[in-house]
């Protein structure tokens, strides 16, 4: 009770100071923050809540190794493909990201080992770190190994979402390559630069409604010690933090602030996104390119009616798949970036803008996050909701040896879902359209430049993806 | 004055657009009146593919589908017609319906017939498909509606 | 420091329980027999030999790794049970007599499938030893390799119902059992071609009469047992309407390579059978072609199956054969 009084003394002592432009932009920014509100504030406080959810997912993700290696070889009945590729993955791409950024990233459980052995305990850290704690090499650093990860899926995909082994030693790998660079890298180093699912989250983070912030920058500038960068496994500074891309919502900076000074802020989707302060990275444009085009591979491949796609996808190794493999990664890297930075710099050209190509990309990019993100929640839910009935099934039959703990082992319904779902996936590709419709004029809006001619062959652009996307979801 | 002109000017656009919206959702477009036919259609289901995958007929048509496996066990389940078949090697399997539903449907493998089984899938056309074009013409108009709002 | 701990040992229990469970639940299950059914390219049947007393139960668990299989065992009453991918269905066998059992996959899962099969090997007191019976064919020394030829042919597909329509009776002798088993039609149509008695018969009226003494030596029943025989195990490789154009013909016709996917037995293999060709069916007895579905071909593929069809289904089997050559009305 004191803290919560504490703050809310602090702020009201910072406004008489003269706090003018504080006053202004805590008015303006409309964010709750969730660490006032009396039950949530312990949640976060202690590491407790957290720490046993970790632990569940920890237990969870050991078990679907083990499901994987040892149950059934037969995917829809076993507990590995079922609950990575049909339930975390839809719980990922409909609830964790869009509505809460990186928050998956908060209760991962791959680099939980790892990141034990470098603070020598689990729940109290220990003294000295442990590891070799080096930095990153700064030409690793960005999203771009990231986005190779996720190319490299891409192209192992039909094996990996299909075969229960395979699931299995990816985890595993990722796993143990988590556990190894933290015994070399400082921090969460692995989550930060190599795990493909950390590297879209990231971006589409910037349009998700939660975020972590400085509450008043005054206080921390008194403040010498900084210990919420001491304690951040991500290596942020929370009081430069202006996107959520690369904050993993762990909350230790929270904990860490002698001054309670840091929120945890429910605010406007699309915060991060089309404001003048957004920090335009290639890295990131690239990544949501890719997006793109994987959102498109994948719909053409999974659910398209193309038998030759599916074999050639599917027979690793052979002329056929490598011929897969050069036309998806040639979309990703060559078509998307190319029609993307064409369209870029029609508009550029037409309104007599004079920014540098490669920047206009870069900043322009950030148009693609709503378009990708609700592409890929519109493929989820065309690619899973079918098969949901598996989910429980397999929660009574997880290795596929004829259990039934819960009695659903024998959950045979299929939901008709033809009636609703195609509807729904063209309502959501719609809707992002509509996001990425006025992001782009947001954005040209602040250039001295004629709005609409910058933007028209950036719409142009995203028009084409989404006709495209639609005819792939219900042509 | 010019601030209530404005004003004016903008609720009547959105509500323009609004009703343009609400005839691409909701007006019925006639559908072209074609005498019903027999047709029969012989797919061969072999891992992991239908040929042919994608079968066009017009509503009303009496539809079957003659299911060949050439080389486990497969089946057939049509999207939204509710129907359903499975077809050993050797014992072709029959499906006879009235394409009365139109749009496009998607059938899928019913048998576990291998690692790809679940991504084993074709489509079925059955005359026009509106949620496509209204979907389309809708996007047009979403763009539209981006570029007006959210003014700040 | 025991906050520290506490959360030590939740981890560890949890992590625990979540590899205990699987490896807990494979000890467990290795206590029963349970059977993992690939296609045979991949395995078969695992284990494909099991051994049970006489009179015993023997509990079977039964899953399938890959594709649709189905179980069921060669002569015997078994029922076939369906092997389902990622489900485990249970099976309970008893026998009665001693002896080695075939059993097999019923549901075609690749063009190999007929060769997935195991034995079940049943112990016990010897009963008085049974003397097996030689088939037919070896009975009556014919070789059913050797190439056969009809010299004459029919003009149209000979009808049961034209044949009782003439109302002629041919001798009695070729109307027994015995002469159907040993004697193609081709043979009968000869002989009768020889009778003064039916000289003022057509040939065509002739084979008429082949087809209906042909058709006496069945029943309805035979047929249709025949008929659904023929559409499980023959259909996917001699084509539903008997043409040798099922939908493994032409990955039999395929020429050795060494890397062909009849790798397990290196054997050569042809293309099936056309029983639709009048040439080659008009020319084989019940006996031949009986011989040739109980012990394959040789370097042709054609499975055997002299384990898995009792007599009576074989007959069944090739009576409902002599409908591809004959209009038999009885057919349903």
């Amino acid at each position: 009770m004191n803290k919560v009084q504490e703050v809310f003394w602090k702020e009201e002592a910072s406004l008489v100071e003269g706090g003018a432009t504080l006053q202004k932009r805590l008015a303006s920014q409309k964010r709750i923050n969730l660490y006032l509100i009396l039950w949530i504030r312990p949640l976060l406080q202690s590491r407790w809540p957290q720490f046993l959810v970790r632990a569940l997912t920890l237990a969870g993700f050991v078990f679907t190794i083990a499901a994987g290696l040892f149950g059934s070889r037969v995917g829809s009945h076993n507990f590995a493909i079922i609950f990575v590729w049909i339930a975390w993955w839809t719980a990922l791409k409909l609830a964790f990201i869009p509505l809460g950024g990186r928050s998956w990233c908060s209760v991962c459980p791959i680099p939980l080992p790892g990141e034990w052995m470098q603070q020598r305990g689990i729940l109290e850290k220990g003294g000295q770190r442990f590891g070799l704690s080096l930095r990153w090499p700064k030409r690793l650093k960005g999203s771009w190994l990231q986005s190779s990860g996720f190319l490299l899926i891409g192209l192992f995909s039909a094996v990996t979402l299909t075969d229960a082994r395979v699931t299995a030693w990816v985890l595993l790998s990722l796993f143990g390559l988590a556990v190894g660079l933290s015994l070399v890298f400082e921090r969460r180093a692995f989550c930060s630069y190599i795990c493909p699912i950390g590297g879209f989250t990231g971006i589409y983070a910037k349009t998700a409604p939660v975020e972590v912030r400085v509450i008043d920058t005054v206080i921390c500038a008194t403040h010498s010690e900084k210990t919420c960068y001491q304690n951040c496994p991500w290596g942020l500074y929370p009081l430069a933090l202006r996107d959520s891309a690369q904050c993993g919502l762990c909350m230790e900076c929270l904990r860490s602030c002698p001054k309670d000074n840091i929120a945890v802020n429910v605010r406007p989707f699309g915060s991060d996104v089309g404001q003048p302060h957004h920090s335009s990275r290639p890295d990131e444009a690239i990544l949501a390119l890719v997006m793109l085009g994987s959102a498109l591979a994948f719909s053409a491949v999974f659910i398209g009616p193309w038998g030759i796609l599916k074999s050639a996808a599917f027979a690793i190794g052979s002329p056929a798949w490598l011929l897969y493999g050069l036309g998806f990664l040639a979309l990703n890297l060559l078509v998307m970036p190319g029609a993307f930075t064409l369209a870029v710099w029609a508009g550029q050209g037409w309104s007599g803008s004079k920014t540098q190509l490669r920047r206009a990309v870069a900043n322009q990019a950030q148009v693609l996050l709503p378009l990708g993100l609700f592409a890929w929640i519109a493929f989820t839910i065309s690619f899973a909701f079918p098969k949901m009935n598996y989910v429980l099934s397999v929660l009574s039959d997880p290795l596929g040896w004829g259990w039934n703990l819960l009695g659903t082992a024998n959950t045979a319904w299929s939901p008709d879902v033809s009636g609703f779902s195609p509807i729904l996936q063209v309502a959501i590709l719609l809707v992002g359209l509509f996001w990425s419709a006025s992001i782009a004029h947001r954005l040209a809006q602040t250039t001295n430049q004629p709005p609409l001619r910058q933007t028209l062959p950036i719409l142009a652009f995203c028009l084409v993806f989404s006709l495209a996307m639609l005819w792939l979801m219900v042509g | 004055m010019r601030e209530t002109r404005n004003k004016w000017f903008s609720i009547w656009r959105w509500a323009a657009l609004a009703g343009l919206a609400l005839l691409v959702l909701f007006l019925p477009i006639p559908v072209n009146a074609t005498t019903p036919v027999e047709r029969t259609f012989h797919i061969q289901a072999s891992q992991f593919a239908y040929s042919p995958a994608v079968l066009s007929v017009n509503p009303g048509d009496r539809v079957t589908i003659e299911l060949l496996a050439t080389d486990v066990v497969h089946g057939l389940s049509i999207d939204g017609y509710n129907l359903e078949t499975t077809a050993d090697p050797g014992q072709a399997a029959r499906l006879t319906f009235v394409a009365d539903r139109q749009g496009s449907f998607r059938f899928r493998c019913t048998v576990t017939c291998g690692n790809m089984h679940p991504f084993m899938i074709g489509k079925l056309q059955v005359g026009r498909n509106d949620l496509l074009w209204r979907g389309a013409l809708l996007a047009g108009l979403v763009l539209i509606a981006g570029i007006w709002g959210l003014r700040k | 420091m025991r906050k520290e701990w506490l959360a030590r040992i939740i981890v560890i229990f949890l992590v625990v329980a979540a590899v205990a469970i699987p490896v807990g639940a494979w000890w467990l299950r290795s206590r029963g027999i349970v059977i993992h059914a690939q296609m045979a390219e991949t395995g078969g049947w695992m284990p494909e030999s099991l051994t049970v007393e006489v009179g015993q139960p023997l509990h079977l668990r039964l899953t399938s790794d890959d594709v649709m299989h189905s179980f069921a065992v060669g002569q015997s009453n078994q029922p076939p049970v369906d092997v389902i991918p990622g489900e485990m269905t249970d099976v309970t066998l008893t026998f009665d007599r001693p002896g080695k059992y075939t059993f097999y996959c019923t549901r075609w899962c690749s063009v190999n499938h007929w060769r997935m099969r195991g034995t079940i090997e049943v112990t016990g007191p010897e009963t008085t030893a049974e003397a097996v019976k030689p088939p037919l064919y070896v009975t009556l020394g014919m070789d059913i390799d050797a190439e056969h030829h009809a010299e004459v042919i029919p003009n149209q597909m000979p009808s049961v119902a034209r044949g009782a329509k003439l109302g002629v009776s041919i001798p009695t002798e070729y109307q027994s059992q015995e002469y159907y088993l040993s004697h193609s039609p081709v043979e009968l149509w000869k002989a009768l071609r020889e009778e003064s008695s039916l000289s003022r018969l057509s040939d065509q009226d002739l084979w008429d009469l082949v087809a209906l003494t042909w058709q006496s030596n069945t029943t309805p029943q035979d047929l249709k047992q025949g008929q659904q025989l023929f559409g499980t195990n023959c259909a996917a490789c001699h084509g539903e309407a008997g043409a040798g154009d099922g939908v493994f013909a032409n990955d039999l016709e395929q020429p050795k390579t060494g890397d062909h996917t009849d790798m397990q037995t290196g054997e050569m293999t042809m293309r099936p059978t056309d029983f639709t060709d009048p040439e080659h069916l008009l020319a084989a007895s019940p006996a031949h072609l009986q011989g040739k579905i109980l012990r394959g071909g040789m370097g042709t593929g054609m499975p055997y199956w002299g384990p898995i069809f009792t007599e009576e289904q074989t007959w069944a089997l090739v009576a409902y054969l002599w409908t591809f050559q004959f209009e038999m009305e009885d057919l349903p």
